[in-house]
């Protein structure tokens, strides 16, 4: 196969305005990060949330955050995101709908929908974390909690969850990586982020390969950002010595 | 102090506790010893409500534990309780560990908790430690850690549930000096432990424990003297071979 590789491209005008098709690629990063860190903070608050519930005594509580487990991680992102783009919007009281509908910018509509959708599958997954890391912690811990007075929520805030989640550093991680992977369905919906961006300049251009490679790169170099960040996050809440948590 | 009245428990059909009833009172110290799976550990938990119990009381310094009316996480505030595998917590520095319950049950000052975590830390030896973490110490130190945040509540009592079976023989009596220093103060204890130079030495009663009955319950000279069944006859002549 002979191919004329030309990496100018980037620099050439999109014939918009004075825009390159490099500017594409920053404003589709943009939006890549913010929906990713938007259904990040969502899915790390409901998913801790959640993964609290599955431990507490008594039935209900356990139970409910089971079922949210079971719905949301086992139907398909792709189903789930039309249901949030196409079908809640049609639920919304007269008003909101109006609002959701019309008023909005369709890049902006598009976005809450992407980001409830990644932040409550997201969460489900995170859930199942914080539980496992909870429950790998010996008993005897939340009985010296309770022996000293404490009381559950202050027995989670202060001894629990800050050893569990010291425990589930590596399998967060993953899942944040996985929350920029999985960001990209936005495409199918119309907002321009970075994979929908990295198609519509293979399409204008002619350039395929030079498009994705550079979008290879920079999503393999967010990656290795996010990787070095939980790397030193691992490494600053680290405690002395302490070779592995849990056990026992 | 403590009053243990006709309590009995049950996991499922298996009924771990049989109509126990004994009593602590103010400044006594109770041994509770008896075989691997009598109930020990299960008897002492009931005191502090970290086990339920289906039948029968226990009353603490006039509060019923089994009351549902009753506020426990503030029944456990006054009665300390100390366990096999120490159970500091791993991530916060023993300064904190000594603070912690401190601030958030007590409600006191950080620095007046502090100040209160390092004087009992000296009293229990190891004022050079206060800003390393359990995982730094010996378990000796480290249960030694632990009995000093249980005595930063001020309790009315302390429980003990085997303190010193899960230390190497070398750091054993280290945690015991610091026990026996407690019972000399005053301190209203009960104690399961097969220590039993421990109770010979500060023990006003033995409880003997066996499938989860109280066996005997006597004056610490007559249980040893002459133990009246002969299950606790067997046990102790088993375990002052060694
Ligand atoms: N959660 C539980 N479910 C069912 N059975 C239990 C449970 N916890 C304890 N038991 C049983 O209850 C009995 C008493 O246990 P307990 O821990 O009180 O004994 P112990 O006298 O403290 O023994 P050890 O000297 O080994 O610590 C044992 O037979 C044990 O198997
Ligand atoms: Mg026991």
């Amino acid at each position: 196969m002979h191919y004329n590789w030309d990496w100018g491209v980037f620099f050439h005008s999109t014939g918009i305005g004075s825009e390159i098709y490099l500017d594409w690629f920053v404003k589709g990063l943009g939006w890549t990060i913010a929906l990713s860190l938007a259904g990040w903070v969502i899915a790390l608050l409901l998913g801790t949330v959640l993964g609290v519930m599955r431990t507490l005594p008594g039935k209900v509580l356990p139970r409910i955050a089971a079922v949210y487990v079971e719905i949301f991680r086992n139907i398909p992102l792709l189903v789930q995101l039309f249901v949030w783009y196409f079908i809640v919007p049609d639920l919304l009281p007269e008003g909101l709908q109006t609002w959701f509908k019309q008023d909005l910018n369709p890049a902006t509509s598009a976005f809450i929908s992407v980001v409830l959708c990644l932040g409550l599958f997201t969460a489900a997954r995170v859930c199942e974390q914080v539980r496992t890391g909870i429950q790998a912690l010996p008993k005897g811990q939340t009985n010296a909690a309770y022996a000293l007075g404490l009381r559950i929520p202050q027995i989670y805030k202060e001894v629990l969850l800050p050893q569990a989640f010291r425990i589930i550093i590596p399998p967060l991680t993953s899942e944040f990586l996985n929350i920029f992977k999985n960001s990209s369905v936005a495409s199918l919906i119309g907002l321009m982020e970075l994979l929908a961006q990295t198609k519509q300049t293979a399409e204008f251009t002619a350039n395929l390969f030079e498009a994705f490679t550079l979008a290879t790169i920079i999503y393999f170099v967010l990656n290795m950002g996010l990787m070095l960040f939980m790397r030193w996050v691992e490494k600053r809440v680290r405690v002395p010595g302490l070779i592995a948590l849990g056990g026992k | 102090m403590i009053s243990i009245k006709n309590v009995s428990k049950w996991y499922g059909d298996f009924q771990v506790l049989t109509d126990c009833t004994t009593e602590v009172s103010k400044g006594e110290v109770v041994v509770v010893c008896g075989p691997s799976g009598s109930g020990k550990s299960t008897l002492i938990k009931c005191v502090n409500g970290l086990e339920p119990f289906q039948s029968g009381d226990i009353i603490v310094d006039g509060i019923s534990v089994g009351s549902p009316k009753t506020d426990l996480p503030k029944l456990r505030s006054r009665v300390g309780m100390v366990f096999q595998h120490f159970e500091l917590f791993p991530h916060l520095s023993i300064t904190d560990n000594l603070a912690l319950a401190q601030i958030k049950v007590l409600g006191r000052k950080e620095d007046e908790a502090k100040k209160k975590g390092l004087a009992l830390l000296d009293r229990v030896g190891l004022s050079a430690h206060a800003a390393k973490f359990p995982g730094q110490l010996s378990g000796g130190q480290q249960q030694r850690v632990a009995i000093a945040r249980a005595l930063a509540m001020d309790p009315i009592a302390m429980l003990f549930d085997e303190p010193t079976s899960a230390l190497d023989p070398e750091m054993i009596n280290e945690v015991l000096d610091v026990m026996v220093q407690l019972a000399h103060e005053g301190m209203t204890m009960m104690c399961v432990t097969h220590e039993m130079g421990f109770a010979r030495k500060v023990a006003n009663r033995v409880i003997f424990m066996d499938k989860g009955a109280i066996v005997e319950d006597a004056n610490k000279d007559e249980f040893f003297g002459s133990p009246r069944s002969e299950r606790a006859q067997a046990f102790l002549s088993k375990i002052l071979q060694h």
